[in-house]
């Protein structure tokens, strides 16, 4: 039973120790999980850092709850691409957006779904706002979500066929006949 | 023209309904701003009504994406005649950067037929109300025609 | 109250909408005058631009990137040349952070004070609308004389700003400063001094802190219901890495948060001075140098096209945090992929609950309080559940209704 955290913490871990931590419970290697940092301002002084971490899908909702036991995971989007036999997404993700300045600590973590099973579990029980995001994933992707109480259509028109998966590059992508062309 | 002709055709000022038919904003922001004081179209009379109903002329904006083809034909069928419609911008015009997409039905003049277009992305309020300024010389037209051939004014 | 059997109304709403200058279609579930429910179907303005980025160059995309919304289109320029910059190793001169800074704040008072009158204009307040638009008109000449347009300025570029700050246009933009810190003030009295407007926000379309956490929700609709997150002061980038931002939160100035839409309003007013703040310092500690890291436009193409990487960048812009994602692949001229995530997607989530227990003619205004910029998302449909019929409510006839009850507060 995974902790059902409602709010941002106070408490701050270093983004090394929180990358130790996650490498240990997994058992990554170093080309796996990847700590990012980013500068800026005219003395190239302050900055933040982001996590990049990938994970097997039957280990995912594991990760999301280590990360809910250290804080709230804030949903920012996920982002993918079809990359042949496989779907990839990256959910991005963010902790410590309160705890003080230059400390939030962004992870992004890369699942790779393959084609013959394309179905994810779904992050609504623990984080509502991750809704238009899984619709808009199963309808331009075409990976289903295991949980998600409303898989209807969110940004397509309603009379738009469902076979047709506008981001997906083999043959269930919008054939050139659907694309038009308006001047 | 003596005064009173001018009286005969063109009775009120226009009214103006506003369709977003898929654009960012950046028209539809330009088109609130004309009518706020500064540039204030509104000092002759003209305003954003409500409903199609009510209105002379039509202002689009925005590539028109495929929820918003029917509704945008059904809102031109609910004016009454005379109309006049503006396309505003270049999305409405042409399409501007968004050529080649899934979920576009071309321009406006592909759905309803359109008298003035008013170009810039997005255009200065001064030029929406020059365009505006030409739909009313082509509804005077419009409505002299019909006052010609026996219709009720 | 229904009598009978306990069933709702749906009034849908849109997408020729009320309120709003953008379609989005919104069923509203309603019994007698209390909304209960409320469903969203976003859509009308997907122009499928993700999908379109694939056949065009970093460079093209940028202006794809611009009209993608306009009331931020300079927040969408930033983000984007950012996660290009991440993903292919740039860096960026320190002038032309500050000068992304400036206008980045120029935009947010932009944007605030147009959302402040449109908020006015929706429950009856014609005058500060109008007063507000006057106001904003002062902005809007400062940016086109530094960038050239009113709106969709042009300015950004992978590596830097195309566009200077010279001696006039920093007079200028002295003065802009100066009118406002005197003449802002209006809309500030509004907020704190007139019962009517108080009336009308106060305890409308609460969100509590807890739900803002939960359902994600970003920028002053976050701010507004207690939560201390500001992009700027968490993760700062640009110029913000050599200011101290902090986040501007309800209780350190009333006492109280109640997450409801007077709180959101305070949050922006407060905002704006907080942006007359951070130009100013960044104007005294504007930095000498380049504009761009490569000024030669097929420099940079080639150099793009054997960038190979994934980039991501978040700021905030004046809706909430803005995210892009990128990849890039060696060898390929094209972006590979390209994921907006603007922040009206994730504020959207929080309508329904907000909508809860209000009354119908509330609903303008507690659509327009998260700001949605719904061409940054995409659309909504509203439905009356109580008698299980339907009844289609045009755009006119919430905002009579919405301007009503502010006639029967005043006693009229």
């Amino acid at each position: 039973m995974s902790l059902r955290r409602r709010g941002y913490t106070d408490e701050y871990l270093d983004p090394e120790e929180v990358l130790s931590l996650l490498k240990r419970k997994f058992r990554k290697t170093s080309d796996d999980m990847v700590l990012r940092e980013y500068r800026g301002g005219a003395a190239n002084g302050g900055s933040y850092r982001c996590l990049w971490v990938r994970v097997e899908k039957q280990r995912f909702l594991d990760m999301v709850d280590t990360l809910m036991e250290i804080d709230f995971p804030h949903f920012q989007i996920t982002s993918g691409d079809d990359i042949g036999d496989a779907v990839e997404l990256n959910y991005h993700f963010s902790i410590f957006r309160s705890v003080g300045r230059g400390k939030r600590l962004g992870v992004t973590v890369s699942v790779v779904v393959p084609k013959d099973d394309l179905v994810m579990p779904s992050l609504w029980d623990r984080i509502p706002g991750t809704e238009y995001s899984e619709r808009e994933i199963r309808e331009m992707f075409g990976v289903d979500f295991d949980g998600l109480p409303n898989k209807g259509l969110v940004f397509l028109p309603e009379d738009w066929d469902e076979e047709i998966k506008p981001w997906r590059r083999d043959e269930t992508g919008p054939k050139p006949e659907d694309i038009r062309e308006l001047s | 023209m003596k005064l009173e002709r001018y009286l005969d055709i063109l009775t009120k000022s226009i009214w103006v309904f506003h369709c977003n038919s898929g654009s960012c904003n950046g028209c539809d922001i330009e088109i609130v701003a004309s009518i706020t004081p500064r540039y204030d179209i509104e000092r002759f009379g003209m305003k954003l009504v409500g409903s199609p109903r009510h209105a002379d002329a039509l202002l689009v904006t925005g590539p028109v994406t495929k929820y918003m083809t029917g509704r945008l034909r059904r809102i031109y069928a609910q004016m009454p005649d005379p109309k006049v419609v503006i396309a505003v911008g270049n999305c409405a015009g042409s399409g501007d950067v968004f050529y080649k997409s899934y979920n576009l039905d071309g321009p406006v003049d592909n759905i309803i037929p359109v008298d003035v277009y008013v170009h810039g992305c997005p255009p200065r309020p001064e030029a929406i109300i020059e365009g505006v300024a030409k739909a009313v010389l082509k509804l005077e037209k419009l409505k002299e025609t019909l006052a010609k051939a026996g219709a009720a004014k | 109250m229904a009598q009978g059997t306990n069933k709702t109304y749906k009034v849908p709403i849109g997408p020729v909408h009320v309120g709003l200058k953008e379609p989005i279609t919104a069923w509203l579930d309603v019994d007698g005058e209390r909304i209960k429910d409320a469903t969203i179907r976003p859509g009308a303005i997907h122009r499928g631009i993700e999908f379109m980025a694939r056949e065009r160059n970093p460079i093209q995309v940028i202006y794809l990137a611009e009209r993608i919304c306009g009331i931020c289109s300079f927040a969408h320029i930033v983000t984007f040349t950012r996660a290009v910059e991440d993903a292919a190793g740039i860096e960026v001169p320190a002038r032309a952070q500050y000068i992304r800074t400036i206008v980045l704040e120029l935009e947010r008072i932009h944007s605030h004070i147009l959302w402040a009158g449109v908020a006015c204009y929706t429950f009856g307040y014609d005058s500060a609308f109008n007063l507000g638009m006057i106001l904003r008109e002062k902005v809007m000449d400062v940016l086109e004389a530094l960038t050239g347009n009113r709106v969709n300025y042009g300015t950004g570029t992978i590596g830097g700003v195309r566009r200077d700050v010279t001696p006039s246009v920093e007079k200028v933009i002295r003065d802009m400063i100066a009118f406002y810190k005197n003449e802002f003030g209006v809309f500030y009295d509004v907020v704190t001094d007139d019962p009517i407007a108080k009336a009308r926000m106060r305890d409308v379309g609460v969100l509590t802190g807890e739900e803002a956490v939960t359902h994600c929700a970003l920028g002053p609709t976050a701010r507004g219901s207690g939560l201390r997150v500001d992009l700027r002061w968490s993760s700062p980038y640009e110029a913000y890495c050599d200011m101290d931002v902090k986040p501007v939160v309800p209780q350190d100035y009333m006492g109280e948060v109640r997450g409801d839409v007077f709180d959101r309003f305070l949050v922006r007013v407060l905002e704006v001075y907080q942006s007359l703040e951070i130009i100013e310092n960044a104007l005294n500690g504007l930095p000498t140098g380049d504009l761009m890291w490569e000024p030669k436009l097929t420099k940079l193409l080639s150099f793009l096209k054997q960038a190979d990487g994934t980039g991501l960048s978040s700021i905030e812009a004046p809706r909430g945090d803005d995210t892009h994602a990128i990849r890039l692949t060696g060898g390929e001229e094209n972006v590979t992929w390209w994921k907006v995530r603007a922040p009206t997607y994730a504020n959207a989530v929080s309508w329904p609950i907000m909508f809860r227990d209000n009354e119908l003619a509330d609903s303008p205004l507690i659509i327009n309080s998260i700001d949605p910029c719904i061409s940054c998302m995409e659309r909504m449909v509203v439905t009356d559940r109580s008698s299980g019929h339907e009844q289609v409510v045009t755009r006119s006839e919430l905002v009579e209704r919405c301007r009503e009850k502010t006639r029967r507060l005043m006693g009229r």
